[in-house]
């Protein structure tokens, strides 16, 4: 394309946004709100996969073993817990370090003539332990039942509630915005075809002295689709910088308030946004004119 | 060469518009048309701008026939016509010189040829003054002179003019056509459709009379005669 042509088409592209100002403008404001939601939806979506990391190092599985179990057969089960998939790390506590904790823990308090006698019980009394850590979250109730029917284990006890919730609420927000976000998408490229119509009709008698004089469809058709890509141009670039302060604002005040979650810092995701942005729109304008377009090339 | 033959244009609504038209136009020939209104000419010239299609016969244009010609080249083909219509079709957004320089930017031609070629054109309609100047600060002979030095932007081989007349006063009708006669000289086929009976008799040229979609009368050097 020569450069004369493309400055052509750009400058219809605008002359068009303007001649159907208030349809241009209703475009470009369905779009930054979809983008918005998405982007806001998508920066949800990874602080809570960052924060259920984080958890998950804390999060461990106690397994318990059989006080009836020969040492051979506790070798046996630690054998068995490490081939299991998810298991990232098995520590071993024996009967005897059990013992030990638990008289650090409360042999303070005037117990220690409560510990001296159970020192010759502690193999009765104590149990073997592993404590199991994983790297899935979204797996954990898979690991839960496997060691529960290992033999030899009696008791596993699992403190993933939370994470587990936490995981459960975050595809539940999946599904809604999915559809929401799905919902906003037809209706930006609904509203950005109807406005490309009544670019199109408004220019019905240009585009029909344009065709008496040889131009091909692609020469009446682009500054049309260059109208589309403005407007997502343009709907991207606002929705960056509408999501930048949003977030910055929503940032301080959770940092203000619950200091236990740990919040993604907007630089680390600036650019990716502004990319998916910036394509995004483009690639909405451009569908939204094409559509509305398509009909009228085979004519 | 232009050459109809046996050709009819049957619309949907089922008007019969032209009725078995026989007609062979060489180059560089001058052609008047002419005949009542609803009579076919401005269907003789849509089927020549290959904006209808015939509904029986063959039309076939220089290397072109229209019968055939696929829609993807119908855009290179207009490019060897040059058209000029009663209500001139300028584009009022644009000054005289973007108007005449836009027939040339649709195919693509680049900046500097356009800035070489249009004021040369626009001294053959004599408006190298109004060049900056917009549709509706000019008057409707101007405005016409403007349309036909944009059909001759692109150097057509045909010239193709429906009542180019019709909105002009007598004098600045005078004119047009003797622009018209002009660019015939310079080697084009220039037809032109009128019912104004003082110019086709006026001018003395080939007169082809159309009467409910038949050419009734083709004759050189042709009067209008309403008679017939
Ligand atoms: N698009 C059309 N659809 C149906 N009938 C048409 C159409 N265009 C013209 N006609 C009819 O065809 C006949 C010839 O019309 P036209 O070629 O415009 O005549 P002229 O230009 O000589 O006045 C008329 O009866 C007119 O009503
Ligand atoms: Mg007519």
């Amino acid at each position: 394309m020569r450069r004369y042509s493309l400055f052509y088409f750009i400058g219809q592209g605008f002359s068009g946004l303007w001649r159907n100002g208030v349809m241009s403008f209703a475009s470009i404001t369905v779009l930054v709100s979809c983008l918005v939601l998405m982007g806001s939806f998508g920066l949800l979506v990874y602080n809570i996969d960052y924060n259920l990391n984080e958890m998950s190092t804390l999060n461990e599985i106690a397994v318990f073993v059989d006080q009836d179990c020969s040492d051979l057969q506790v070798a046996d089960i630690s054998n068995q817990i490490r081939s299991l998939a998810n298991v990232s790390e098995v520590r071993h506590i024996t009967k005897a370090e059990t013992f030990e904790q638990e008289k650090q823990r409360l042999g303070l308090d005037g117990y220690t003539e409560l510990f001296d006698m159970l020192e010759e019980d502690k193999n009765e009394v104590y149990l073997d332990t592993f404590i199991v850590s994983y790297s899935d979250n979204s797996r954990v109730s898979t690991l839960e039942y496997q060691l529960s029917h290992i033999d030899g284990v009696t008791k596993v006890n699992c403190h993933t509630e939370v994470a587990q919730t936490i995981e459960e609420l975050k595809n539940g927000i999946i599904l809604v915005f999915t559809w929401f976000l799905v919902i906003l998408f037809v209706v930006s490229i609904f509203v950005i075809m109807n406005t490309i119509k009544l670019t199109v009709y408004a220019r019905r008698q240009e585009i029909s002295i344009m065709r008496y004089i040889g131009a091909t469809d692609w020469f009446i058709v682009l500054p049309f689709v260059f109208q589309g890509l403005i407007i997502g141009l343009i709907a991207g670039g606002a929705a960056f910088i509408v999501e930048k302060y949003l977030y910055n604002y929503i940032l301080n005040l959770i940092t203000a308030d619950f200091n236990i979650i740990s919040v993604i810092l907007f630089d680390t995701v600036e650019l990716p946004l502004l990319i998916a942005f910036l394509g995004i729109g483009i690639l909405t304008g451009i569908l939204g004119s094409s559509l509305s377009l398509g009909k009228y090339l085979k004519a | 060469m232009i050459e109809f033959k046996n050709v009819k244009k049957l619309y949907p609504n089922g008007t019969l518009a032209l009725d078995n038209v026989n007609l062979r136009i060489e180059d560089g020939e001058f052609l008047f048309v002419v005949g009542e209104s609803g009579a076919g000419k401005t269907t003789l010239m849509k089927l020549l701008l290959r904006e209808e299609r015939c509904t029986e016969g063959t039309l076939i244009v220089d290397e072109f026939n229209l019968n055939s010609l696929s829609n993807f080249k119908v855009p290179h083909y207009r490019r060897q016509l040059g058209v000029v219509f009663q209500d001139f079709r300028l584009f009022p957004n644009m000054t005289v010189f973007e108007n005449v320089a836009f027939a040339m930017r649709v195919i693509g031609e680049p900046y500097r040829a356009i800035k070489r070629r249009v004021p040369t054109i626009l001294k053959i309609v004599n408006l190298q003054d109004k060049h900056k100047n917009f549709p509706h600060e000019l008057s409707g002979g101007e405005q016409q002179r403007v349309a036909l030095a944009r059909a001759l932007a692109n150097n057509p081989r045909i010239i193709i003019a429906d009542e180019p007349t019709g909105n002009i006063d007598p004098k600045m009708s005078l004119e047009i056509m003797n622009l018209l006669l002009k660019i015939q000289r310079k080697n084009k086929t220039v037809i032109v459709v009128t019912h104004e009976e003082n110019l086709v008799n006026y001018f003395r040229q080939r007169v082809v009379v159309l009467r409910d979609g038949r050419v009734v009368e083709d004759r050189i050097g042709g009067m209008f005669n309403a008679e017939i």
